[in-house]
């Protein structure tokens, strides 16, 4: 039996997620007032596209994967694998997106980069933090006095 | 020609205003930097610069725009020559002798060439878009929606096939982009699509948020899962900047016919500063009495693709002013920012907005002055920026691209739009979708269903509307070749080789 290759899969979600597209395009409302192209039309033209373009997907031949991910040294679980690197980064956008109100724009923003550097293997933590506060304060006072950008200034008086 | 070089005069009045001087240094200083960071390219540059613009004056904005891009191009030059790490398509072709000459130890001149050949480059551009730039917008005022359909058409697939990944996944992306375009609120209905009722959704999504996700924050994690580190790299000292009289002369030639070609590629849509660095590379090794020392340090090398992809990207605004069409993903991003200035771009620009218009061609000029005169002497400590920790580095441009982002509604909901485009962005790097048709597709999808069903409004529905028009049908029928030519071409060939 031959093995599926990632564009198949690929093409799959593809076309599961276009045909859940294309449902939707058919729940849009109808406008009261008869016109010759509705809100429904283009959105019905492009899940169709994608549907039809997800069967080409599907039988065009698989190429390499085009990034090679480096995963020399780690060997089953590692908190600093590339792979769990991505996942962190990804857990500090998040929680950033949660705390730049209540903390303000420097403290997480510091934050933020100086624990990310350290992470991803930066081990000058003096050099770290004076660019860490050196950027995110010129940041934030080009932003908020320069151009007039109000960032939250959270728990810290500026 | 006369009204033209006025033109030009007054867009000089409003570039050479000092505010407007300091925004063109700090752009292409900016764009230089960040360009010069593998993998970061004048599409990240623009979108990480766009906040600085939002309460910028449209002309002052643009113009910073402008010299970030310009400055962005000669970034990447400079990581090509230095490192053999382009940071952006463009200059891949820099760097085949870029980089043998920089390993001879002759890495000033490289750059300096490189500073030298861009400058001639985008000159020349400048001088076609002066010239070409209204010729076009008197020509493009008679289009009526359908033939504005059909060219966003033309626009989208020209990109689509000339990206070196698979023609159906350069498709999918640019549907992809015009789904992502059409969220929200439908303004000629108010009926509201794909927003899972959140009010979020309501506005849609801001191009920022996808451009920023699919490019900068991919960039990110595609950094993060090669293990990218600058650690081992040792560059070899710059050298001397100085370039004697018999090397400018040997360049000389390459560099004008280069830019001339790089100026007409970049007005195409989709083909741009990569195909035009290419093909003047290539086009100079052919004429060239000693092109077998081509890709081993020769200066023609470095001069031809240098001059073409500037004068490519002076050519790829001539679409973007006159149509009000990007004919790449870098045009798209600024035609996005544009729009949040609340400048349409188009043949009317001209004469609504004579500053914007002029004032970036102005600037584009000056911008080239500023890449010459500032940069190329502080090139070696600008340079320093590639020794920086990727860590450091990695962390910056997160905290970059979510102020940005952030700066622009004060929505967490941005943020994590942000981290949904990155990751989508990633699964696109890892299995070659190509980014800039996705963003072409956002920015042209909203315009392209407003034309779309405004023909169609006066046509009373009938389709055919799109065909009737010359102009329109002319457009389509170069579309469809473009989409097919590649396919027929290897048909042809298949069948050529089977006969003998």
């Amino acid at each position: 039996m031959t093995r599926i290759n990632h564009n198949q899969v690929l093409a799959v979600i593809l076309g599961l997620f276009s045909i859940v597209y294309l449902w939707m395009a058919f729940q849009i409302p109808t406008f009261p007032i008869p016109r010759p192209v509705d809100s429904d039309a283009f959105p019905k033209a492009l899940g169709s596209a994608i549907l039809l373009l997800s069967i080409f997907l599907f039988f065009e031949k698989a190429g390499e994967k085009t990034i090679e991910v480096e995963d020399k040294g780690h060997v089953g679980f590692s908190f600093t694998s590339p792979r769990m690197q991505v996942v962190v980064t990804s857990v500090g956008v998040l929680a950033y997106a949660f705390l730049i109100e209540p903390l303000g724009f420097v403290l997480a923003s510091s934050l933020l980069m100086f624990l990310l550097a350290i992470y991803y293997g930066y081990r000058a933590w003096l050099t770290n933090l004076a660019t860490t506060l050196g950027i995110v304060l010129s940041l934030y006072f080009v932003m908020t006095r320069a151009v007039g950008v109000h960032l939250p200034p959270g728990i810290l008086p500026f | 020609m006369f009204e033209s070089f006025s033109s030009l005069m007054y867009g000089f009045s409003i570039a050479l205003d000092p505010i407007n001087l300091f925004y063109v240094f700090i752009g292409v200083f900016a764009g230089t930097i960040i360009g010069m960071l593998p993998g970061l390219g004048p599409i990240s540059a623009l979108a990480l610069m766009i906040p600085i613009t939002f309460s910028m004056d449209p002309s002052s904005g643009l113009i910073l725009m402008a010299g970030v891009y310009y400055g962005a191009i000669f970034g990447g030059s400079t990581s090509s020559i230095l490192l053999n790490a382009p940071g952006v398509a463009g200059t891949v072709a820099t760097s085949f002798d870029g980089y043998p000459m920089a390993r001879q130890g002759k890495a000033g001149k490289a750059l300096a060439i490189a500073a030298y050949a861009s400058f001639v480059g985008g000159t020349i551009s400048v001088i076609g878009l002066m010239l070409i730039a209204p010729l076009l917008s008197k020509v493009a005022v008679s289009f009526g929606p359908p033939e504005y359909f059909a060219l966003m058409i033309l626009g989208l697939t020209a990109v689509v096939s000339l990206s070196d990944k698979s023609l159906v996944k350069g498709l999918i992306a640019a549907v992809f982009g015009m789904m992502v375009s059409i969220v929200g609120i439908d303004l000629q209905t108010g009926t509201e699509r794909y927003t899972f009722n959140s009010l979020n959704m309501l506005d849609g999504i801001d191009f920022l948020v996808v451009a920023l996700g699919v490019f900068a924050l991919a960039e990110v994690f595609v950094m993060l899962l090669r293990g990218d580190d600058n650690k081992g790299e040792k560059r070899k000292a710059i050298g001397s900047l100085k370039l004697s009289g018999a090397e400018v002369k040997e360049i000389a030639g390459p560099v004008g016919r280069s830019s001339v070609l790089g100026f007409f590629i970049g007005v195409l849509p989709g083909a741009g500063a990569t195909i035009g660095s290419f093909l003047g590379y290539s086009m100079e090794k052919r004429i060239a009495k000693d092109g077998d020392t081509f890709g081993k340090g020769n200066i023609k090398g470095v001069a031809a693709p240098e001059a073409a992809n500037n004068a490519a990207c002076g050519g790829s605004f001539v679409p973007l002013l006159t149509l009000g069409v990007p004919g790449s993903g870098t045009t798209a991003v600024l035609l996005g920012a544009l729009l949040v200035m609340g400048v349409t771009p188009g043949p009317m620009m001209m004469e609504t907005r004579p500053d914007v218009f002029w004032g970036v061609i102005a600037s584009m000029y000056i911008g080239n002055v500023f890449l010459l005169a500032l940069n190329l002497p502080f090139i070696p400590l600008i340079a320093k920026i590639l020794d920086a920790p990727r860590p450091l580095l990695l962390a910056m441009i997160l905290i970059f691209c979510m102020v940005g982002v952030y700066g622009m509604n004060f929505n967490i909901f941005d943020l994590v739009m942000l981290l949904v485009f990155g990751l989508i962005g990633l699964v696109m790097r890892l299995y070659g979708f190509p980014a800039a048709p996705m963003i072409l597709g956002l920015i042209l999808g909203a315009l392209m269903e407003e034309s779309m069903r405004r023909a169609l409004q006066i046509s009373g529905g009938d389709w055919s509307i799109f065909i009737d028009k010359p102009i329109s049908l002319w457009l389509l029928v170069i579309a469809l070749l473009s989409l097919t030519a590649p396919s027929l071409k290897k048909l042809y060939q298949k069948a050529r080789t089977a006969r003998a």
